[in-house]
């Protein structure tokens, strides 16, 4: 305890004398209350250095021994707290609650990192992981200026390590779930570690790249995707078909209808899209040969996965390839072939020495709530008003087994076309197994029409 | 994936290697224990492969070997005679395009590498195939973000696939050297996800060895082949995933390793087909680097 007293006596003597005697009857207490508990002395000096350093207001706290009790369970309680207060809703009303309980609780908001610790995981259950209101709030849990260092040695060292780290993860946080931040962020973290600590750094290097990356995808889709299923459909068939002269068509909304006989027939959605060029293509098509209807891909929207199908042919074998001559009366006002051989250098040769993959055309794409080969006969059989080659080619059906079974039974609703994020987890879990792009050609069926 | 050590390093360097390596002796045995023994590399989980060597020896497969190795020395050799890089140096000058991977045929993935968070613990799966006409190439499997449950990783999920870097013979390192380029041209057709494409170049110190150049690449999904051009001056340098501060341009004469990676977090099954990955110089890029090079990001 001597070296306590040194220390003690170091200290500047503008410091209250009443609470140089409190601090001096307390470090008395302490030592009769640890001492024939089996403690070291080595562990009571270093528990009186830590109460000389901190603020006034620590000096007032209560004993030791309380404290410590506390703390031993503080990662449980932090995580109870959220569960009594939010036991029947799950929400940012009660989360927001749940925060200020804390806040309102102790006046010297102790425990805080854990606190705001157990309120990140928590985040995600209480469905606020991208709300920023909500981490500002919790941002400000932390006490105000107590961590900001105050001479160059705090500066130099890192001022009160753990709080700053949780800070950091905070911010990390927020940019994993994408939220940008604003003013009142960069308010607080200088308010709470100043100017230069390791949470402003964060917050500095978010704000640098994030903007830098925001307008990035030449594809971009909508934060919120569309409610309705005929909308996505005719998102997702324009997103990839990419012409802009391409037409879509609903061939069937989604409704249920009671037949005579009482039974619920349920019709489901078909959205197709095909472009004049296309048609044209179909048009040309060698009847003999059949199309396939090819399917379910995937598509992937942020988070969503939807499915469409394809009505394609095989490609042509080398022998029956044709050269279209360009017509040239197509346009009267420009040429629409070139055969003039500019002066072109040697370097001039920007095409690269590869083969062309040999792939069918692609004919019309659709996407349909149930993917059975009903349904996809539908269809075809809209797709015939505008394109009368297609009652005489032979369609056969490629239609992979997994995902469209799948499609069909964890889909109970017709009118929609993808299925959110839980319902997704489960499906993946089953089709395993299944290779992408191996496809089986089980159901074939041939459709002679007329 | 085993990196050949102090083959062909300059005497500089050689130097500093041995610096690095904390006892001079044993760990040139140690290292190059999996080239010599010809094991794989062990992936967690694993066994250890514990037959002993001289049980593994294989004459032909030695026999094997040398001839590769001097074939591709006769090649080094005799390749100079004809020009920079064995190609005449009218082409090599008036080069603009030039065409790095492509897919035609099985002997073509065994330059790739794929992994997946399954290193760590996770649960993702990745697959590498050719695609239906043997033209392309399909890497396909599952992603799952879920962590791995030992307490210290907090993110998981990622399917990832990357060039083995290039080797001369005796297994000496080489690098694709793209300084008349600047741009990468790839034809692709993905099913909508976001992948980020990774570029290690070669390092001077051990301490940059996780140094990465990354960009995004966008898929738009559908039937339809995508052809995607980013320039090199777009690509920011991360290292073990993070973003660095001070940002420098890609050095493009001594390029290691291009590869793919997925980390997009929506669980599920994904795909990816590759036709073609090449370099080629695009006159109307004149961008050097597109981040701020003056000064660090946050400036300090």
């Amino acid at each position: 305890m001597n070296c306590a007293r040194c220390l003690l006596r170091l200290q500047s003597p503008g410091i209250l004398a009443a609470s140089v005697r409190a601090a001096v009857r307390r470090t008395a207490q302490h030592q009769l209350s640890t001492v024939p508990s089996g403690i070291t002395p080595h562990t009571t000096y270093s528990q009186t250095l830590r109460h000389f350093h901190g603020s006034t207001a620590l000096s007032k706290s209560q004993a030791v021994p309380t404290d410590q009790e506390e703390k031993d369970k503080s990662l449980i309680t932090y995580d109870d707290l959220f569960e009594r207060v939010a036991r029947e809703t799950k929400t940012k009303a009660t989360f927001n609650r749940v925060v200020d309980v804390f806040c309102n609780r102790d006046i010297r908001r102790r425990g805080h990192v854990e606190f705001i610790y157990a309120a990140l995981k928590k985040m995600t259950e209480f469905g606020v992981e991208k709300d920023l209101t909500v981490y500002n709030k919790l941002l400000d849990v932390f006490p105000k200026e107590v961590f900001v260092p105050r001479n160059f040695i705090q500066r130099m060292f890192n001022h009160y390590p753990r709080q700053q780290e949780c800070g950091v993860q905070l911010l990390e946080q927020m940019e994993n779930y994408g939220v940008m931040p604003n003013m009142d962020t960069k308010v607080l973290i200088v308010q709470i570690f100043g100017e230069k600590g390791h949470p402003m750094r964060k917050f500095q290097r978010i704000m640098y790249w994030f903007p830098k990356f925001k307008n990035a995808n030449p594809f971009p889709i909508p934060r919120q995707l569309p409610e309705d299923p005929v909308d996505l459909a005719r998102l997702c068939l324009t997103r990839i078909a990419n012409d802009l002269d391409s037409k879509v068509t609903v061939h069937q909304t989604p409704c249920s209808d009671i037949t005579e006989s009482g039974e619920e027939v349920t019709y489901p959605l078909i959205v197709g899209i095909q472009s004049p060029d296309q048609m044209e293509l179909l048009a040309r098509h060698n009847p003999e040969r059949p199309v396939f209807v090819e399917g379910p891909f995937p598509l992937w929207l942020r988070k969503n996965c939807v499915y469409y199908y394809i009505l394609r042919a095989d490609p042509l074998p080398p022998d029956q390839k044709v050269e279209l001559p360009y017509d040239p009366e197509r346009s009267f006002y420009f040429p629409l072939q070139l055969d003039l051989d500019l002066d072109r250098d040697l370097g001039d040769d920007d095409s690269f020495d590869v083969d062309d993959v040999d792939e069918g055309p692609v004919f019309a794409m659709c996407m349909t709530s149930q993917g059975n080969q009903a349904t996809l006969n539908q269809w075809i059989s809209g797709l015939q008003e505008n394109n009368p080659v297609l009652g005489l080619v032979p369609t056969l059906f490629r239609l992979e087994a997994g995902p469209a079974e799948l499609l069909g039974v964890s889909d109970p609703d017709p009118g929609h076309g993808y299925r959110p994020g839980g319902a997704e987890e489960t499906q993946t879990g089953a089709e395993t197994e299944i290779v992408v792009e191996e496809e089986e050609v089980h159901p074939l069926s041939q459709r002679g029409k007329q | 994936m085993a990196l050949p050590r102090a083959t062909s390093f300059t005497p500089a360097v050689r130097l500093l290697g041995s610096c690095y390596k904390q006892t001079p002796f044993v760990p040139h045995l140690s290292a190059g224990w999996r080239d010599i023994s010809g094991g794989e590399y062990r992936r967690p989980g694993q066994p250890r492969y514990n037959t002993p060597i001289w049980k593994r020896f294989d004459f032909h497969k030695g026999v094997q070997g040398m001839q590769k190795h001097f074939t591709l020395l006769k090649e080094e050799f005799l390749s100079r005679w004809i020009g920079p890089e064995g190609k005449p140096l009218v082409e090599h000058m008036l080069e603009q395009t030039r065409v790095i991977w492509e897919f035609r045929g099985p002997e073509s993935l065994d330059q790739w590498t794929v992994s997946s968070d399954c290193e760590i613990g996770g649960r993702s799966e990745a697959y590498l195939k050719l695609g239906r006409n043997n033209t392309t190439c399909l890497l396909y499997g599952t992603l799952c973000s879920v962590p791995p449950r030992d307490g210290e990783t907090r993110y998981s999920g990622y399917c990832t696939m990357r060039s083995k870097p290039p080797k001369g013979s005796f297994d000496s390192k080489k690098h694709h050297d793209w300084t008349s380029f600047n741009t990468l041209h790839l034809r692709i057709r993905g099913d909508g996800r976001p992948w980020m494409i990774n570029v290690g170049a070669e390092t001077y110190f051990s301490h940059q060895k996780d140094d990465m150049y990354s960009y995004f690449l966008y898929t738009r999904g559908g039937p339809y082949w995508q052809d995607v051009k980013i320039p090199f001056s777009k690509f920011f340098l991360s290292s073990r995933g993070r973003i660095q501060d001070d940002q420098h341009p890609l050095w493009l004469d001594k390029i290691n390793t291009v590869g793919f990676t997925l980390g997009d977090k929506a669980d599920g099954p994904f795909q990816l087909e590759i036709d073609f990955v090449a370099v080629c110089n695009d006159r109307a890029h004149t961008e050097q680097f597109a981040y701020e090079a003056y000064k660090r990001n946050p400036e300090v």
